[in-house]
């Protein structure tokens, strides 16, 4: 009954989020649209390109029904020129940057409104504007980038100019990438609070094992310490103001 | 400049979104927090129920296709049970998910629940549905029964107890408020204050920042949608 995985994604949990992505479809036969759970799709008519998730892309793919236009990143010369900014000396230390953000659309939620209320729902990958369509953005690698050119070159190789040339390209950036992220794992300390941006999903479910678990470790480690400073600043407050309200915290029990 | 002409048709297309969509991606992002958060979130009920709705309305179109057997719909059968599946998936994931938490922590849960019901008459996302605070009350009357018949009555009366606090050590398990995890910032949600084993300090949230952070800096945030777990 209850779920035996420990908290975090497992890869295939975000190739299936990955799956949520909308590409761009090129139809080679009629299909009207259809009345989905998660909102119509556009009926597709060949040779208009047609935006479809990604799972029912490869579904389509797999039957020769449509052939998928990789996104405007997933080639030969966007590839090279991302992997020319993370391996320039002078970018050692980041990542190269994300796609640019759509202004915000929501509004923070109000006192009474639900958990995940509409209103307050802002946008985030796999369902961010043209992250894996035909149209976007060509000099930014995308949050689900590692997974969507897995699935991409594995079930609809035919329809890159140059399947080989992308696949060594993408383990290039993605070995480059590791070895920034185990190099950044020196600066991991108990208070976590690290800024990792441009990480990717598949990225974060590598390392999410390793770094929780480092940071766990560490503060647990130097749990008296932390404690003995707060006590100390609390001490330190309550004799310049006069008056606190701070109390020991009563389910402390590792001391 | 094409940047700008850019926002302006976003902000212009955007209100044509239908309904079933944002709660798609409002229950897709409920499955990541709830798979990702070392606690449990509040239930998201009335989300639940539209979409449980409207996968049962889509199993009836579905039986309905398959008794008329046309060859033609056949694909269209196929990609709508395709699409049924997935979210089944997400639903009993993000439901299993909440049971594992609900079952490592039963005292903990069953006491916040309590003091939440006694606080507000009804709110509009509780912590645990209706159906989970069920299941916790007879899972736990029965193992409770199980261990006094097995071995508790035995004990002496005073260490009888499931949820001893006496002595200063509790024995109710609480989920680690401080665990580390990854998130991304989704609003400008202000500064959290960052705890380290020296000092501490503060770090700004912005758009489009990823962090690893300790939960227990950014379970608001992420409760009011500023923040969301990766």
């Amino acid at each position: 009954m209850a779920l035996p995985l420990p908290p975090g994604l497992t890869p295939a949990e975000v190739g299936f989020l990955c799956e949520m992505e909308l590409v761009t479809v090129i139809p080679r036969q009629r299909l009207e649209g259809l009345e989905l759970l998660g909102g119509p799709t556009q009926p597709m008519i060949p040779p208009f390109a047609t935006p479809l998730p990604l799972w029912l892309a490869l579904l389509l793919k797999k039957q020769r029904r449509a052939n998928i236009s990789p996104p405007g990143w997933l080639n030969v010369e966007a590839l090279t020129h991302i992997l020319d900014f993370e391996t320039d000396e002078r970018t050692a230390d980041v990542f190269s940057p994300s796609p640019r953000l759509p202004q915000p659309t929501s509004t923070a939620p109000l006192e009474e409104d639900p958990y995940l209320a509409h209103d307050a729902l802002e946008l985030s990958p796999p369902f961010l504007k043209d992250a894996a369509t035909a149209q976007a953005q060509d000099d930014a690698l995308p949050y689900h980038w590692l997974e969507l050119s897995h699935l991409l070159l594995t079930h609809a190789a035919d329809d890159f100019d140059d399947p080989d040339a992308v696949h060594r390209l993408l383990r290039d950036l993605r070995e480059v990438r590791m070895s920034k992220l185990r190099k950044g794992f020196r600066v991991l300390d108990a208070g976590a609070g690290v800024k990792m941006n441009g990480m990717g999903g598949m990225e974060v479910a590598e390392v999410r094992g390793f770094v929780g678990g480092v940071v766990d470790g560490l503060r647990r480690i130097n749990r008296s310490r932390e404690e003995a400073r707060k006590e100390e600043e609390a001490e330190q407050r309550e004799n310049g103001l006069g008056s606190s309200n701070y109390r020991d915290d009563e389910d402390d029990d590792m001391l | 400049m094409d940047d700008d002409i850019q926002d302006i048709l976003d902000s212009v297309s955007r209100p044509s979104v239908p309904q079933r969509t944002l709660d798609l991606q409002a229950l897709t992002r409920a499955w990541v927090n709830e798979r990702t958060s070392p606690e449990l979130l509040p239930y998201p009920s009335d989300l639940v129920e539209r979409v449980m709705e409207r996968v049962k309305k889509q199993i009836e179109t579905i039986e309905d296709m398959t008794g008329t057997a046309d060859p033609k719909s056949n694909f269209t059968l196929v990609i709508l049970q395709t699409e049924l599946e997935r979210f089944k998936f997400l639903v009993r994931s993000f439901l299993r998910a909440r049971i594992a938490k609900i079952d490592k922590y039963p005292h903990h849960y069953r006491a916040e629940a309590l003091k939440e019901s006694q606080a507000t008459l009804s709110t509009p996302s509780p912590l645990l549905s209706h159906l989970e605070q069920q299941y916790l009350q007879s899972h736990q009357g029965l193992l409770s029964q199980h261990y006094h018949s097995s071995f508790l009555s035995s004990f002496p009366t005073a260490l009888q107890k499931l949820d001893d606090t006496a002595g200063g050590i509790s024995m109710v398990d609480k989920p680690e408020e401080d665990s580390a995890v990854f998130c991304r910032v989704l609003r400008d949600a202000g500064s959290v204050e960052i705890q380290g084993a020296t000092s501490a300090s503060e770090a700004e949230l912005r758009r489009g920042d990823v962090f690893v952070i300790r939960w227990s800096a950014v379970s608001d945030a992420v409760k009011r949608g500023d923040v969301e777990l990766i």
